[in-house]
């Protein structure tokens, strides 16, 4: 499974929504996250795949695909794939 | 400067940031070790430890989230094999969804049990195994939404009675073994968090600045806080125990016509 895929996968479990609506164009806000879901997120996936996401970077993620693309390039870096 | 703490390791949860960068710094001052732990904010730790070392003391950085056991664990593990001790452990991080009574679900009840309340219960049982032969201290952080109603602070209120509650068991039950046990109860403290809660409850208009109501005259800073924690950590305060000492200008004790007056400078 890709990173995007569970990523997807984690996000849908934590904020109890289908995960189609879940892109890389969304946003949390669009699939109606609270803030302690998107700390649930960061945290599950920092977790799933080893790494660490501060939330200085995590301020600066603008959509899904922001925080899918911080993943992907620190997956192999400093974690586990 | 007093160095009554020399030689002393003290483990702070959350203490990257506001009231717990405070009593870390305030406690390495006193020539105690200190392991500063943080869960989301890496930089604002290591910032914290780099203050630290400059004051000529040991210091290692711990990230993890205190509201998950096995990460708890994970930091106990590491200061018993790095230092195989422990002499102070406070009990400072917090987190909390600021929501209505009626609107506080089951997930962000857990979220803020698990790391108000739970992690001083499991925090406690493995710093007093480290504290065996030895002694220590245990110091938790509160506020006074342990006892007021404020807006938005249910679960945060609740979590902070059980602490201590759970204080005043640990306090007797640790006593046999020379730990002191006890907490800090402040009112609103001039913090990041403070700025959060405010904006969130100033946008229902369910709160007023905190710094209009202070018979003090001004806001209780983290310094204030930091100050009662290290006596707590002293000798002087070892015949202290399973109490919540109260940091609030005054604030909790004075009746509502006293309160939102203009102070003078």
């Amino acid at each position: 499974m890709s990173i995007e895929e569970q990523i997807r996968n984690i996000v849908a479990d934590i904020v109890h929504c289908d995960k189609s609506i879940i892109t890389r164009e969304s946003t949390f806000k669009d699939i109606k996250a609270d803030s302690l879901d998107i700390v649930q997120a960061l945290v599950a996936v920092e977790d799933k795949f080893g790494i660490e996401i501060p939330d200085e970077e995590a301020q600066k993620f603008q959509s899904f695909g922001d925080f899918i693309a911080y993943v992907e390039n620190h997956v192999g870096q400093e974690g586990k794939v | 400067m007093s160095q009554s703490l020399r030689g002393k390791l003290a483990l702070i949860t959350g203490s990257g940031r506001g009231i717990g960068r405070a009593i870390a710094l305030k406690l390495a001052s006193e020539g105690a070790d200190i392991i500063v732990n943080f869960f989301r904010h890496r930089e604002a730790a290591e910032r914290t430890a780099k203050d630290i070392e400059a004051m000529g003391v040991k210091t290692e950085v711990i990230k993890a989230n205190v509201g998950d056991p096995a990460k708890i664990n994970e930091i106990f593990d590491t200061i018993a094999h790095d230092f195989g001790y422990l002499d102070i452990f406070i009990n400072n991080a917090a987190s909390g969804v600021g929501r209505p009574v009626m609107e506080v679900d089951l997930k962000a009840w857990e979220w803020t049990m698990d790391i108000n309340a739970r992690a001083l219960l499991l925090c406690a049982q493995r710093a007093a195994k480290l504290m065996e032969g030895r002694g220590g201290k245990i110091v938790s952080i509160s506020s006074l939404g342990s006892f007021l109603v404020l807006p938005g602070y249910a679960s945060v209120g609740v979590s902070k009675a059980a602490l201590e509650a759970l204080t005043r068991y640990l306090a007797i039950e640790l006593a046999p073994k020379n730990i002191c046990v006890n907490v800090v109860a402040a009112s609103a403290v001039e913090t990041e968090a403070l700025k959060i809660y405010i904006k969130e409850q100033s946008g229902l208009g369910k709160t007023k600045d905190p710094r209009q109501i202070t018979p003090a005259g001004r806001m209780v800073t983290p310094e204030d806080v930091a100050n009662v924690v290290a006596f707590l950590c002293g000798e002087e305060a070892f015949m202290i125990r399973g109490q919540t000492i109260i940091v609030d200008g005054g604030t909790s004790i004075a009746t509502p016509s006293l309160l939102g007056k203009e102070q003078s400078s």
